[in-house]
């Protein structure tokens, strides 16, 4: 199988996943994007909202960091530019989800 | 010579027709929910910083301002929902017929307003 079929076959796969995620996330920001400290605090650190919002993060930076390459193909002509900005983009695709889920875990503690 | 050279095509000399308009904003609103995305891990990183410090937040999102960029969420969520779908029956080999293409690509455009005003009065418990 060539890089660009598995390419596609994780865009599709992650956009299957992040779909009835996406649907779950919306309806719970409307109805805590104001609440207070206290339980906007409850809802990140309690179950199953803390592993399906971890979930969402590390799906959608997957699917952006996929699908946004895509665009980086379309409009940087330049192979090390491109190279650049892919390794840049992955980088933080893999480092924001982590560091947030970490700081998800803090709280719970 | 130089001058009778043909240009390239450029973007603007085309027509806008639905299914263009519908593809060029999948991939802005996919950047801009990167982005939004983003805000949100830096949202929950705000919550390290105690209950004083996020009232900072909290005062910001109950401004007109704030309300404006949480219904914008919603709306460019929906509207990279549907058009997903969308691109999920292509990839099944389905609705590439001009008519199809041109109906579900109005519905993407209709359907994220409505599926935005669908979410904020569900997900507030207005009904």
């Amino acid at each position: 199988m060539i890089s660009a079929t598995k390419k596609w076959i994780f865009l599709k796969l992650s956009a299957v996943i992040l779909l009835p995620l996406m649907i779950w996330f919306l309806f719970n920001l409307v109805s805590f994007y104001d609440k207070s400290y206290q339980d906007v605090i409850l809802f990140f650190t309690s179950q199953p909202s803390k592993l399906l919002f971890s979930l969402f993060i590390i799906f959608a930076y997957f699917y952006s960091a996929l699908s946004i390459s895509e665009v980086f193909e379309d409009y940087i002509e330049g192979e090390k530019l491109k190279n650049v900005a892919n390794k840049t983009l992955f980088l933080f695709a893999i480092i924001i989800p982590i560091l947030t889920i970490l700081i998800l875990y803090k709280l719970s503690l | 010579m130089k001058e009778n050279n043909p240009l390239s095509p450029h973007i603007q000399i085309y027509n806008w027709h639905i299914s263009s308009l519908v593809s060029i904003c999948h991939r802005i609103t996919g950047i801009i929910n990167i982005i939004i995305i983003t805000f949100i891990c830096l949202w929950v990183t705000f919550l390290l910083l105690g209950s004083s410090n996020y009232e900072l937040v909290q005062k910001f999102l109950l401004t007109y301002f704030g309300k404006f960029i949480i219904i914008g969420t919603i709306w460019s969520f929906s509207f990279q929902i549907l058009s997903e779908i969308r691109h999920l029956f292509w990839d099944m080999g389905l609705g590439f017929e001009l008519k199809t293409a041109n109906i579900t690509g109005l519905l993407v455009i209709f359907g994220s307003f409505i599926a935005t005003i669908a979410i904020f009065i569900l997900g507030r418990g207005l009904i």
